[in-house]
Formats: C-alpha cells, sequence, structure tokens
C-alpha cells in the first residue's frame, strides 16, 4: 500500500518561510482543523483536535518534556519536539502524534510534501 | 441496558446545571470588599518588598502543568467569563465556587479568614450573582470561625442567587463532624441550603502536612488529596450523627471522582457493626445516611475509557439519583459537559440523565 498517492489530494497549508517563522500553522482542509510543525525544517502535520476531551490539542505549548537519563537524574529532552493541550495538558509527540503518558491514544497524523518551498498536506 | 434513549447530546438535555464552575477570584479583586480592621491593615501602600508576603492565603509552591505552561487555563473574574465559558460547555445554570478561597481553611489567622470570606461573599454577589442570566452562587464560610460562618448564612441566605452555603473543607481543623461547626450546619438547615464541601489538593499541607511534604510531587499528591480529606471528614461527621441532628440538611461532596463512594459506603457499614458504640447516635446503617443526605458532583470522572465500569460504578451508589453533573472549569482538570453523557448513553434511562445533568440538581440547591 505504498502508492496511494494518487487518490489522495495535496492542500496548500503556508511557505516554508512562514513555518520557518512560526514553528507551526494550523489550516483547516476538508473540514479539519490540521497543525503542520516545523521540527528542525522537517514538516509534521497532526490533527487539532484532542483524543481526551476534543480540545484544541496543536495550539498549547510547544516545548520538550522531563524525563529521566541512565543515572534516573531528571534531564530535558524532545525540545520543540512535544506539543501540550491547552485544556488539560496532554502531551504529544508531534512527529508521530503519540500521547506521551499512553502509546494507545495518538492524534491522527497525515502525510506532508514539500514543493517549491511550498508545504501541503495530503488527504 | 436502556432501549430508547432520545438524549444524545448535551443540547437535548431539559436543563444543564454546572455544579462547580470556579471564579478564579484573585486576593486583590476581594481585598477591596474587606471589614475593618483589616481594611485599614491592608491599606498600606508599601510594605512588603519580598513579593510573598502579602500572600494571605497560604500556597502550596507546587510546580503544576499551569505553571509549566502545558496548560493554558482561562480566567474567570468577570461575568462576560463566565458566559464564554458556558456558551463552550453549553450549560444554563452555573453554581459559581472560589478558586483562592479553597484555601480559606489554611489562612493563618482565624478572625482574618472570617473577615475574607465576608469580602468574598460580597464581592460574589456585587459582581456576578444573576439569575435571570444563569449565574448563582454559594455563601462561603470559615471554617475556623463557625458562628461567623453562621452569621454570613443568616446574612446572604436569602438573597436572589444565593443556593448553597460553602465550607471549604480542606485544611479543616478538627474534622468537620466536630460539635464546633454546628452553628454553620444548624444556619443552612434553617435556610434550607444544602451545604457543598470542597478541597483543594494543596490543603493537604495543613491536615496532612507529613504526607503532604513526603509526597514531593503535584501528581503524588493529588491522587489522593480530594478523596481521602472528604473520607475524613465524612467519616467525623456521620460517626458524630451530624445528619441524626440535621436530618432536613443536604451534603454535596465535591470532586474527588466516583470510584471511592462505593467502597466507602460498605466499608463503614461493614465497620459499623462492630463499632456501633462509637456512633450510637445512628438509627439507620451509615450508608443509608450518605444515600439520604449526601449528594456528589461528577468531576473529575476517572475511568472514562471503560464504560463498564462508570456504568457498575454509578449503580453501585445509586448515581441516577445521587450524582450531579459538574465541569470544575476552568481548572485545569475540567471535564468538558459530553464527558459523562457519552457513558451514560444507552446505560441509563433518560429520565437518569436528565437528573444528573440538572433534575437533582434544581431540587437539592435552594434555587
Ligand atoms: S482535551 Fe486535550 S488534554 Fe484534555
Amino acid at each position: 500500500m505504498s502508492d496511494t498517492t494518487t487518490d489522495k489530494k495535496r492542500y496548500f497549508v503556508a511557505s516554508t518561510a512562514e513555518l520557518e517563522s512560526n514553528d507551526r500553522v494550523i489550516a483547516e482542509i476538508q473540514g479539519r482543523e490540521i497543525a503542520v510543525f516545523d521540527v528542525d525544517g522537517e514538516y509534521y502535520a497532526v490533527a487539532n483536535y484532542c483524543v481526551h476531551q476534543g480540545g484544541p490539542a496543536c495550539e498549547g505549548l510547544l516545548s520538550g518534556t522531563v524525563t529521566v537519563n541512565e543515572e534516573m537524574e531528571l534531564s530535558y529532552d524532545q525540545e520543540g519536539e512535544v506539543v501540550a493541550c491547552p485544556w488539560h495538558g496532554w502531551e504529544f509527540d508531534v512527529k508521530t502524534g503519540e500521547h506521551l503518558a499512553s502509546s494507545e491514544y495518538v492524534l491522527p497524523t497525515y502525510d506532508v510534501v514539500v514543493d517549491d518551498c511550498k508545504v501541503y498536506v495530503e488527504l | 441496558m436502556v432501549e430508547t434513549s432520545k438524549i444524545q447530546r448535551i443540547s437535548d438535555l431539559d436543563t444543564v446545571v454546572d455544579c462547580d464552575f470556579h471564579l478564579v477570584e484573585r486576593q486583590s479583586d476581594i481585598l477591596p470588599y474587606i471589614e475593618e480592621p483589616f481594611n485599614k491593615m491592608l491599606s498600606r501602600s508599601t510594605g512588603d518588598d519580598y513579593g510573598y508576603l502579602s500572600n494571605l492565603y497560604p500556597t502550596p509552591g507546587f510546580l503544576t502543568p499551569v505553571t509549566t505552561g502545558k496548560v493554558q487555563s482561562e480566567t474567570v473574574r468577570s461575568p462576560e467569563d463566565v458566559r464564554r465559558g458556558m456558551e463552550m460547555l453549553e450549560t444554563d445554570r452555573s453554581v459559581l465556587t472560589p478558586t483562592q478561597n479553597l484555601y480559606l481553611a489554611c489562612v493563618h489567622h482565624d478572625e482574618l479568614a472570617g473577615a475574607l470570606a465576608g469580602a468574598y461573599n460580597e464581592y460574589l454577589l456585587d459582581t456576578f450573582i444573576e439569575p435571570n442570566e444563569g449565574l448563582y452562587g454559594a455563601v462561603v464560610v470559615p471554617p475556623q470561625k463557625p458562628q461567623r460562618g453562621a452569621e454570613e448564612i443568616e446574612k446572604h441566605g436569602d438573597e436572589d442567587g444565593i443556593i448553597a452555603a460553602f465550607v471549604p473543607s480542606g485544611g479543616v481543623h478538627p474534622p468537620l463532624g466536630n460539635s464546633q461547626y454546628e452553628p454553620i450546619y444548624e444556619a443552612a438547615e434553617s435556610k434550607g441550603l444544602p451545604v457543598m464541601m470542597h478541597n483543594a489538593a494543596g490543603t493537604m499541607m495543613k491536615n496532612f502536612p507529613q504526607q503532604f511534604h513526603g509526597l514531593d510531587r503535584y501528581l503524588s499528591t493529588h491522587v489522593p488529596a480530594h478523596a481521602m480529606q472528604h473520607m475524613v471528614n465524612l467519616s467525623s461527621m456521620i460517626t458524630q450523627g451530624i445528619p441524626v441532628k440535621y436530618p432536613e440538611l443536604n451534603f454535596i461532596i465535591q470532586e474527588a471522582g466516583i470510584g471511592w463512594i462505593p467502597y466507602f459506603m460498605r466499608r463503614f457499614d461493614a465497620e459499623y457493626s462492630g463499632k456501633r458504640e462509637d456512633a450510637p447516635m445512628l438509627n439507620q446503617q451509615p450508608s443509608d445516611y450518605i444515600r439520604d443526605q449526601f449528594y456528589f458532583t461528577s468531576q473529575p470522572l476517572e475511568g472514562a475509557d471503560d464504560p463498564a465500569y462508570i456504568e457498575h460504578t454509578l449503580r453501585l451508589f445509586d448515581g441516577g439519583n445521587n450524582l450531579m453533573f459538574s465541569s470544575d472549569y476552568p481548572h485545569l482538570d475540567f471535564d468538558h459537559s459530553d464527558e459523562l453523557l457519552k457513558m451514560l448513553r444507552g446505560k441509563f434511562s433518560d429520565e437518569e440523565i436528565e437528573n444528573i445533568y440538572g433534575q437533582t440538581a434544581l431540587s437539592v440547591y435552594d434555587f
């Protein structure tokens, strides 16, 4: 099932320059709100609808997260890759949509294409 | 299994009452209403250059998701803020509850606690209460000064839009079954107001200081704090016969989830069988008093990913008659209105769902 591009459509979201200065852009595509994140020049598209209680998951703080190193000392990781839903603080990995506390909860993700400095989401 | 449910969404409900909608009043919002001598004592313009000595309400110093910015709570300091929240939640009536004053029982000066309660009540009435628009509230009583609490109830209990008395029950000492609190219960019963009991996780710092310091994180404190403080107060109240002495008085127990309720009722009955001499005033099973005179608000609903758990648990304490919807908006663990409804549809009758979302509240509060 690798070649499904034929039945998918591209939707323009933003220019690469715009994403670089904003770290994320939220677009409405086919009735869905989809956020595209720029993580060091890589783009990730995630649904802006929280799997918890429907909050705007991708509008919250984009930061890293607390973890522990091998010595079990507190450290900070994934800077710029974790978005927290502003309603109750559920953290999601923007690269995979996965909820950090339980991978059973995943925000839908979408394919992103870049063409001529323009960023598109494929649905 | 209920076959035909007409109620699919919140807008299908007749009346939605939110039993816990928080103002986020600041100390500076209520100080303009404070009585003497505190008004004079606090009206100086300089004094605290340390930045924290002006806080009259002790704070636990939690590192929370609000502190880090991972939760972005709305503010509620004006009637417009309330309306915005109610629109989002699709509710018809809100029972307005405090935030800062959840810590009232921790205030380290009994007369000041009384004055702060008085100031909050004036602020509430002056700024928010508007029954025509669904904005109702509760008279806050200072647990340190039960007689003053009774006076607040006497003073405001008949005002339009005041529908309950509110005991900030976290941090109270001794627990609420002690006879010193009886003036509060007496006044509330005579005004026909139910007594709401609401803790805050950080109030554990006062009545469970060793545990509070030992837990050392917000998460580990917050998990047990609400239910354990309620269990202590309820244990004291029922053993001391408060529901027997005030048979017309109802209590509303807030913000501790649901699973502990059937556990607590059954444990109490089981223990009572062998220790009845400690509670000679009771003439029914302890759980009967809970069923008759105690109501519980729904948030924070644990197990919302497990419909069988919710159904079973609610059935175990007659939730169709004793549970009342609450959002806890705008706090960091608030429940959206349809969170519970999703679990009830198809499992509870339309009548039970209407009860949980508003009809029970309409009869328990003094609307
Ligand atoms: S709705 Fe997103 S964390 Fe609750």
